[in-house]
C-alpha cells in the first residue's frame, strides 16, 4: 500500500469515527483495548494492554487516532492495562463466538463473497439456535465482523465466570464434537424392564428425534417395498431388520414419538446410529473454537471499521437477521456521498452498495465505498491527485 | 466445634468454627502430635485409597485435621498431591452425605445436626440454579458447566446432555456427583497455601513421608520401549530369576510384571518374555499382569519405589545411576534418554522378526 493510499484511508477513517456512534460494551473501563494503526511496511503493530484510563473516552480516541483495526477484550480485569494476563488479574468473561467463511466447510474456494456471506449467516441461525432454544441465553449481541462473518457477543450472568474448560464443553455442544448415539441413548425403567430412550425433549436428542420421526414420514409416504430398500440402503441393516422397523413403524409408531428405541430392535437402533451422524454434520455451528475458549481473546468493536475492507462492524438487531444484507448493509453512509479515483492493480467482479462492478486493472472513478473496499483489500492504490 | 463440622470440615461453617475457638495452626501443628497423625492419614488415604480414612473419634481433632493436611499438601507442592487429595476429601464427603441424604425419610432430617440437601445446595451457590422437577432436578447450565466440566465420563459432555432454556436435567445420583465436583474445587481452593518455615520444619517427618509415597506413585511419563539391557539392576536381576525358573515372592512378582507393564508391555508380551522356562505358571502370570493393568480391578498399579525395593530385598547390584533416581523408572528413563536412538532395539521387534 502507497502511503497516499494509507493517508487518504487514514482522514476518511477518521472522518467516519468523528460521526459514528459507537455504543462501547458495558464495563469498557474494565476491559483491555487494542488497535492496528495505518503503519507502512509489512507485519501490522499491534498495540496492546490499553485501558480507557490511557486512550480516553473511546469515541475521541478513535477520531484522533483513526486507526486501521480496534478490539476490545471479552474479558474484564482489575487493572487491564498491565501488561500480563496475571497482572490484569481476571475478574470475568463474555462468551464470544465467531463465524467466519474461512472456515466453513460448506464453502468452496469458487464461492463468491455473497455466497460466502450467506452460507456464514446460515451458520450463524444455527447457532443463534442452539444458544437461544437449548442455552437459553438471554442477553446475545451479533455483529456482522466488517469482513467474512459474524460474532456473537453473549454476556448473561451464567457465563461470565466460566473457564476455559467449560467453554470448552459450549463449543463442543455447538459444533456436535463427541456426539455419539451411545452418548445420547439413555436407558429407563419401566416397570421392571430398562428401555434404551433417545431423549425427546431437549438437546441433541431432540434434534436426532425430530429427524427420526421426518425419516418415519418419509417411509410412510412410500409404498411397502419402497420403504423396505430406503431402510436398507443404511449400513447394518438387511431384510430381517428392514421389516422389523417397518413393522414397527406400522404398529408401533407411538413409542418411537416417545424416543423408547427398545420397540424396533437393533433396526431401530442402527437408524438412529446413522442419524445421529447426519444430524451432526448439518445442523452443527463450526465456531471458531479458540475464540470462544480463550478468556481473554481480544474482539473487533462493533460500530468500527475493519481495515481490510472499509465495511463497518454493524450490531445487527435480532429481528434485522434474516434481512440483513452484508454487502449493503455494512457499507458506511460517510463513504457513501461521492465518487473517487482509483489505480485498480487486482481487478474482476466485486458486488458491493447493492451494485455490481466489473474493472479492470487501470484508472477508475468509483463510489467511494467501492474505492475505499478496494484500497483495504490491496487491490487498489488511490489516484493520483 | 459440632461433629457435623469434622464430618464436612470443608463447609465455611466449619471454618467458621475454627476461627471462633480462635485456634492458632502453627501452635496446633506444634503441640497437637494426634492432629498431625491424623492429617497424615488424611492424605496417605488420599494416595492410597482414594478417600481421607477412617475419621478420628475427637471432633476437635478430626476437624482440625483438614485445614493442617491442606498445609501438609502445601508444603509438598506437588500438582498431582493437590489433584488426588482434593479428589479423596471430595469422594469422603460425597459418601457421607449420600448416606445421610438418603436416611432423610425418618425423623434424623429436623435434627440440626444433619446435612440437608438445600444446605448443600446453598453453600456452594448452587440453591438458585437447582430446582426440583417430578423427574429430578434442573440444573442452570452456567451452574453444571462449572462443577461438570471437568468430571470424567461420555454421559457428563454437556453434547450428550438434554439441555433446554439454559437448564440440564439430572437424577438426584447426578446431582449429588455434581456436588461431589463442588465439594472438589471447594478443598482445591487456594491450594497450595503460602505456608510459613516455622511451620514446615514442624512437619518435616510428615512431608517426607509423603513425598515417598508420592514417589511410589509417580505417574511416569509414558514409556513404550522395550529395550532389557537398559532396565534398572533389580529388575534385570527379577528377570533373570523368572526366566532361571526361580519361584518369587508375590512382591517381586508384582515389582516386575508392574515395571513391565509400565513401560508398554502388553500381558502378551510380558508371558512370553517370561516363557524362557518352561516350568513358569502363564495363568498366574497373565490373571496379575492383568490385574496390575487394571483389566480385572479397579485400580492401576505402578510399579514400586526404590524405597519399597529396598525394604523388600529387591534392590540388588546397585550402580552409580542408581544413587541419583529414587524409582526404577526414573532409571530406565535415565538410561533411554542417555542413548542414541539408533541403538535401540526393541526386545518386541526382535521377537517379530524372531517368528
Amino acid at each position: 500500500m502507497e502511503e497516499r493510499t494509507r493517508a487518504y484511508l487514514r482522514g476518511r477513517f477518521g472522518d467516519y469515527y468523528r460521526r459514528a456512534d459507537l455504543s462501547p460494551p458495558p464495563d469498557a473501563n474494565e476491559r483491555e483495548w487494542g488497535y492496528v494503526p495505518w503503519t507502512e511496511g509489512p507485519g501490522a503493530t499491534y498495540v496492546r494492554h490499553n485501558s480507557l484510563l490511557d486512550l480516553g473516552d473511546i469515541e475521541t480516541f478513535l477520531a484522533r487516532e483513526r486507526p486501521r483495526h480496534v478490539y476490545f477484550s471479552a474479558g474484564r480485569y482489575r487493572d487491564p492495562s498491565a501488561s500480563t494476563m496475571s497482572e490484569k488479574s481476571w475478574l470475568s468473561s463474555d462468551l464470544v463466538f465467531d463465524l467466519d467463511a474461512d472456515h466453513l466447510p460448506a464453502t468452496s474456494p469458487e464461492d463468491t463473497y455473497r455466497e460466502m456471506l450467506a452460507t456464514c449467516k446460515d451458520a450463524l441461525l444455527r447457532l443463534l439456535d442452539f444458544l437461544e432454544r437449548d442455552f437459553g441465553f438471554e442477553d446475545l449481541t451479533v455483529a456482522f465482523s466488517g469482513s467474512r462473518g459474524y460474532h456473537v457477543h453473549v454476556r448473561d450472568e451464567a457465563v461470565q465466570y466460566l473457564e476455559r474448560d467449560a467453554r470448552r464443553e459450549i463449543v463442543d455442544y455447538v459444533r456436535a464434537t463427541g456426539l455419539t448415539a451411545e452418548g445420547l441413548v439413555g436407558t429407563e425403567m419401566r416397570e421392571t424392564v430398562t428401555v434404551r430412550v433417545l431423549p425427546t425433549d431437549g438437546g441433541w436428542g431432540r434434534r436426532v428425534h425430530e429427524r427420526l420421526l421426518e425419516f418415519v414420514a418419509e417411509l410412510e409416504a412410500m409404498d411397502r417395498e419402497a420403504a423396505l430398500a430406503r431402510l436398507q440402503e443404511l449400513e447394518g441393516i438387511g431384510e430381517g431388520r428392514a421389516r422389523t422397523v417397518y413393522g414397527t413403524i406400522q404398529n408401533n409408531r407411538e413409542a418411537i414419538e416417545r424416543g423408547n428405541l427398545e420397540a424396533g430392535g437393533v433396526g431401530l437402533r442402527t437408524l438412529v446410529d446413522s442419524l445421529v451422524g447426519e444430524v451432526a454434520a448439518a445442523e452443527n455451528a463450526p465456531i471458531d473454537e479458540p475464540v470462544t475458549t480463550d478468556t481473554n481473546r481480544l474482539i473487533r468493536l462493533p460500530g468500527s471499521l475493519h481495515g481490510g475492507s472499509g465495511l463497518a462492524v454493524r450490531r445487527v438487531p435480532r429481528g434485522d437477521i434474516e434481512a440483513f444484507d452484508p454487502l449493503v448493509d455494512a457499507v458506511p453512509e460517510t463513504f457513501r456521498s461521492h465518487d473517487i479515483t482509483v489505480e485498480v492493480t487486482d481487478g474482476g467482479r466485486v458486488e458491493l452498495g447493492g451494485d455490481s462492478f466489473t474493472l479492470q486493472e487501470r484508472e477508475h472513478t468509483v463510489p467511494e465505498y467501492l474505492g475505499v473496499f478496494l484500497m483495504c483489500r490491496g487491490r487498489a492504490e488511490k489516484g493520483k491527485e | 466445634m459440632q461433629p457435623l463440622h469434622a464430618r464436612y470440615p470443608f463447609l465455611s461453617a466449619a471454618r467458621e468454627a475454627v476461627q471462633t475457638a480462635g485456634v492458632d495452626l502453627a501452635a496446633v501443628v506444634a503441640d497437637e502430635p494426634a492432629v498431625v497423625e491424623r492429617a497424615l492419614g488424611r492424605v496417605e488415604g488420599a494416595l492410597q485409597e482414594g478417600t481421607v480414612g477412617e475419621p478420628h473419634r475427637r471432633t476437635r481433632v478430626e476437624l482440625l485435621s483438614y485445614p493442617v493436611a491442606r498445609v501438609l499438601v502445601s508444603v509438598v507442592d506437588e500438582h498431582v498431591l493437590v489433584h488426588k487429595y482434593a479428589r479423596a476429601e471430595a469422594a469422603t464427603a460425597h459418601e457421607r452425605f449420600s448416606e445421610e441424604l438418603a436416611a432423610d425419610t425418618d425423623l434424623r432430617s429436623t435434627r440440626a445436626a444433619t446435612l440437608r440437601l438445600a444446605d448443600l445446595l446453598a453453600e456452594f451457590d448452587l440453591d438458585g440454579a437447582v430446582r426440583e422437577t417430578p423427574e429430578g432436578y434442573r440444573v442452570g447450565v452456567g451452574a453444571y458447566l462449572q462443577h461438570a466440566a471437568d468430571q470424567w465420563g461420555e454421559e457428563w459432555r454437556l453434547v450428550n446432555r438434554e439441555l433446554q432454556d439454559g437448564e440440564v436435567p439430572l437424577t438426584e445420583a447426578e446431582l449429588l456427583v455434581l456436588l461431589r465436583q463442588a465439594v472438589r474445587h471447594r478443598v482445591e481452593e487456594g491450594l497450595p497455601l503460602d505456608v510459613p518455615d516455622s511451620v514446615a520444619t514442624h512437619l518435616e517427618g510428615h512431608t517426607d513421608r509423603v513425598e515417598e509415597l508420592l514417589a511410589e506413585l509417580e505417574l511416569t511419563r509414558d514409556i513404550d520401549t522395550v529395550v532389557p539391557d537398559l532396565f534398572p539392576p533389580c529388575m534385570q536381576h527379577l528377570l533373570d530369576r523368572i526366566q532361571k525358573g526361580e519361584h518369587l515372592e508375590h512382591h517381586s512378582r508384582f515389582a516386575i510384571a508392574s515395571f513391565l507393564t509400565s513401560i508398554g508391555m502388553s500381558t502378551d508380551d510380558i508371558v512370553e518374555m517370561f516363557q524362557v522356562n518352561p516350568g513358569f505358571g502363564e495363568e498366574v502370570t497373565r490373571y496379575q499382569v492383568n490385574h496390575i493393568r487394571g483389566a480385572t480391578s479397579p485400580t492401576e498399579y505402578s510399579p514400586p519405589s526404590c524405597a519399597t525395593m529396598q525394604s523388600y530385598g529387591d534392590c540388588v547390584n546397585m550402580d552409580d545411576l542408581c544413587e541419583e533416581i529414587s524409582h526404577p523408572m526414573g532409571y530406565y528413563e535415565a538410561k533411554l534418554d542417555d542413548t542414541e536412538e539408533e541403538e535401540l532395539v526393541d526386545w518386541r521387534e526382535r521377537q517379530e522378526s524372531k517368528s
